[in-house]
C-alpha cells in the first residue's frame, strides 16, 4: 500500500464488533490507526449478551493483518465506561485522536404502540452514547488544547434526516445527533476538533429486520460481501473525516451507501415572510399564507433524498 | 371575526409558561376548548410543582368566556401523558391539536455536563413529546375518520444550528424535529401533519443569557410590545393547527416578531459514485479536494431562526 492515511492515529471506534463498526475497525487498522474496540457484544435490540468475544475477534483479525488494536467491552452510555472506554485510549496508546461513534440498537414500533422502555433503552443507547463518550474526549482535547486534526464522528441515519414512521425513537435519536453535532462545532473547534455525521446504508444484522425480509430465509448481511449494501463500503469516507486531511469538514452530514458517497445540506431556509408589525394579524396571516408561505405547495419529496 | 379554531380542542403542554400561555390565551379566543397543562416548575425542572400558574392561565380564559381546564403534571410521565390526552377527550369528547410547548434549559459545555443536567433534558424535552403523543395517535388510530390531526413541537435554533454551550438542549431539539418527521409519515393516514415551530422571544428563559446583566430587571418583563413578545409566536402556532394547516408536513416554522421562516430539511447537496465492488480509498483522498471541498465544507453561515 502506497500510503497509510491513519498513520499513527489514535481511534476509539464503539458499535466496532458491528456490522459496520467491524468493518471500520478493520480498515483503520490496514491504515496504521491504532484502534480501540468498543463494543458490548449485545443482540440487535440491545437487550442482553453481553459477549466479549466479538471484540476480541476484532482486535484479533487487525493484529492478525499487522494492524495496532486493543479490545473495550462496556456499554458506552454509562458514564463511568465511556470515561474508562476514553482514559483506555490514553493509557494503551497515549492519546486520543479520533472518536466515532458507530454502536446502535434498534426497536421497531409504530408510536401509538411504542414502550416506554423501547423508546426510553433505545434514545439511550444512541444518543447519550454518543454525549458520554464525547464528554471525556472533549475534557482531555480541552487540557491538550494545542492539538489539532482531531475527529468525532457520529453515525446518524436517513431516518434521522427525513423520519421513518416505525421507527419513531429511533428517529428522534438519530436527528438529536444532528443536533449534537451542531453543538460541538459550536464547542470544540477552538480545541482543534471537527464534528461529522455518518448516515449510511449497508446491508447488516440491522437490516435483515426490514419488513420485506423473509425471515425464514437466510439473512440479506450474509451475502452482502462484494455487493452495493457491503457494509465495508462504508469505510472509506470515514477513513477520509478521520484523517488529518478532512480540516475543512465540520458540522456536515455524509451520506454512504454502497458506491454512493453524498455530502448533506445542513437546514436552509427555504421561504419567508415578514410584517411590518411585530404582532401578526391573524386574519392577515390566514389571507395571505397560500400566496406566499405556501405559494408552490409543500410537495413532501422535496425534503428527503432519493434512495439507493 | 371568524374564529380559526372553532370547536377545536387543543393540550397545549408548557401551557403556563412564556409562550406557552400565550397560545391557550390565543388559541381559546379562536373558540378551541384548552387543556393547559404545565408543572410550574422552575426554568431548569428540578422544582415547584405549582398548580396555581396553570389555574391562573385558565382563570384567564374563562374570564374572557373562553373555554379552559387544568392539568398539573410532567407530561414526559408516561401515566401523566396519557392522562392529559383523557382529560382532553372526557372533558370536551375530542383531542384535535397536541401542541408541546414545554420546556426547561441546563446550560453547560460539553466537557462540564453533568449526567443529570443531560439525561433530565432530554428526557423533559424529548420524551415529553413522545409521550403525549402516543397517546393521541391511539386516539387518532380509534377514530380515523375525523381528520385534521395536529401535532406541534417547539424546536429551536438551537436544534436546528446547534448551541456551543447547550449540548443536551440542540441535542433535544434536533431530535424533536426527527420525531416530527417520523409522525409525519405515520400518522398522515388518521388524519394528522406534525410540524416543528423554531420561536423566537423573550421569556424566562432567554433572562439567563450570557450577556445579560442579572442583577438588571429581566429582559423579558419588558418584552411586551417588541420584537421579542412571546405572543407574537402565536399567530403561527393557530394557523398550523387550524383546518388551514392541513397541507404542511414535516416542516420547521421559524416565527419571531413579524416574521415566519419556512425551514428545509437537508438534502443531498452532492453526490460521488463509484462502479467497482469497493470505493478505493487512496481514489478518494484525491478525489475530494476536487470536488466536496470546491463546495465548502464548514457549518453553513447563519441565517433566520
Amino acid at each position: 500500500m502506497a500510503t497509510k492515511h491513519l498513520d499513527g492515529r489514535i481511534c476509539i471506534i464503539t458499535g466496532g464488533a458491528g456490522g459496520i463498526g467491524s468493518n471500520l475497525c478493520r480498515v483503520f487498522g490496514e491504515q496504521g490507526a491504532k484502534v480501540v474496540v468498543a463494543d458490548t457484544g449485545f443482540d440487535v435490540e440491545g437487550r442482553f449478551g453481553m459477549d466479549a468475544s466479538k471484540v476480541e475477534a476484532v482486535v484479533q483479525e487487525i493484529r492478525d493483518a499487522g494492524g495496532e488494536a486493543v479490545p473495550f467491552v462496556g456499554d458506552v452510555a454509562d458514564m463511568d465506561t465511556a470515561e474508562r472506554m476514553v482514559q483506555t485510549a490514553l493509557d494503551e496508546f497515549n492519546g486520543l485522536d479520533v472518536l466515532v461513534c458507530a454502536h446502535g440498537i434498534l426497536r421497531e414500533r409504530m408510536i401509538f404502540n411504542m414502550t416506554e422502555d423501547e423508546w426510553d433503552g433505545l434514545v439511550r443507547a444512541h444518543l447519550k452514547g454518543c454525549f458520554a463518550p464525547t464528554k471525556f474526549a472533549s475534557i482531555y482535547w480541552r487540557a491538550n488544547r494545542d492539538g489539532e486534526h482531531r475527529r468525532i464522528i457520529y453515525f446518524t441515519s436517513d431516518a434521522g434526516i427525513r423520519g421513518s414512521a416505525g421507527q419513531p425513537n429511533y428517529s428522534a435519536a438519530h436527528a438529536a445527533k444532528l443536533g449534537l453535532m451542531r453543538s460541538n462545532v459550536g464547542a470544540l473547534s477552538r480545541y482543534g476538533v471537527t464534528t461529522n455525521c455518518i448516515a449510511p446504508g449497508a446491508s447488516t444484522r440491522m437490516t435483515d429486520r426490514g419488513r420485506a425480509v423473509d425471515a425464514s430465509d437466510p439473512a440479506p448481511s450474509l451475502s452482502a460481501a462484494g455487493t452495493a449494501r457491503d457494509p465495508k463500503n462504508v469505510a472509506p469516507i470515514v477513513a477520509w473525516l478521520a484523517s488529518d486531511q478532512s480540516d475543512t469538514a465540520n458540522g456536515r452530514i455524509f451520506g454512504a451507501s454502497g458506491h454512493r458517497i453524498s455530502l448533506f445540506s445542513e437546514p436552509v431556509l427555504e421561504r419567508y415572510l415578514h410584517f411590518d408589525e411585530p404582532r401578526i394579524d391573524i386574519d392577515k396571516l390566514f389571507e395571505v399564507w397560500p400566496q406566499t408561505l405556501a405559494a408552490g405547495g409543500f410537495p413532501r419529496n422535496s425534503i428527503r433524498p432519493g434512495l439507493v | 371575526m371568524a374564529q380559526h379554531l372553532q370547536g377545536k380542542v387543543a393540550l397545549v403542554t408548557g401551557g403556563a409558561g412564556g409562550m406557552g400561555s400565550h397560545i391557550c390565551k390565543v388559541f381559546a379566543e379562536q373558540g378551541a376548548k384548552v387543556v393547559v397543562c404545565d408543572t410550574g416548575f422552575d426554568v431548569e425542572g428540578r422544582a415547584g410543582m405549582d398548580p396555581s400558574k396553570v389555574q391562573a392561565v385558565v382563570d384567564d380564559i374563562t374570564a374572557g368566556g373562553g373555554e379552559a381546564v387544568p392539568l398539573a403534571g410532567d407530561i414526559a410521565d408516561m401515566d401523566t401523558a396519557e392522562r392529559a390526552v383523557a382529560t382532553a377527550i372526557n372533558t370536551y369528547g375530542d383531542l384535535d391539536i397536541l401542541v408541546c410547548a414545554h420546556g426547561i434549559l441546563r446550560e453547560r459545555m460539553v466537557f462540564n455536563m453533568s449526567e443529570e443536567e443531560w439525561d433530565g433534558l432530554v428526557r423533559i424535552h424529548l420524551k415529553g413529546c413522545f409521550a403525549p403523543t402516543k397517546f393521541a395517535a391511539i386516539h387518532w388510530r380509534a377514530n380515523r375518520d375525523k381528520g385534521n390531526r395536529r401535532i406541534i413541537y417547539f424546536t429551536s435554533s438551537a436544534g436546528v444550528r446547534g448551541e456551543a454551550g447547550q449540548p443536551n438542549y440542540s441535542a433535544a431539539h434536533a431530535g424533536k424535529i426527527g420525531l416530527s418527521l417520523s409522525n409525519a409519515e405515520a400518522l398522515e393516514r388518521y388524519g394528522a401533519t406534525s410540524n416543528c415551530i423554531s420561536p423566537s422571544a423573550s421569556t424566562r428563559m432567554t433572562d439567563r443569557e450570557l450577556g445579560v446583566d442579572q442583577s438588571a430587571p429581566a429582559p423579558s418583563l419588558s418584552a411586551a410590545g417588541s420584537l421579542m413578545d412571546p405572543a407574537n409566536v402565536a399567530p403561527v402556532a393557530v394557523f398550523l393547527a387550524s383546518d388551514a394547516g392541513a397541507d404542511i408536513s414535516g416542516r420547521v416554522v421559524g416565527s419571531m416578531g413579524g416574521r415566519i421562516t419556512i425551514w428545509r430539511e437537508p438534502e443531498w447537496e452532492q453526490t460521488l459514485w463509484h462502479t467497482e465492488p469497493y470505493w478505493d480509498i487512496d481514489t478518494l483522498f484525491e478525489t475530494i479536494p476536487h470536488t466536496f471541498e470546491l463546495q465548502g465544507l464548514g457549518p453553513p453561515p447563519p441565517q433566520y431562526p
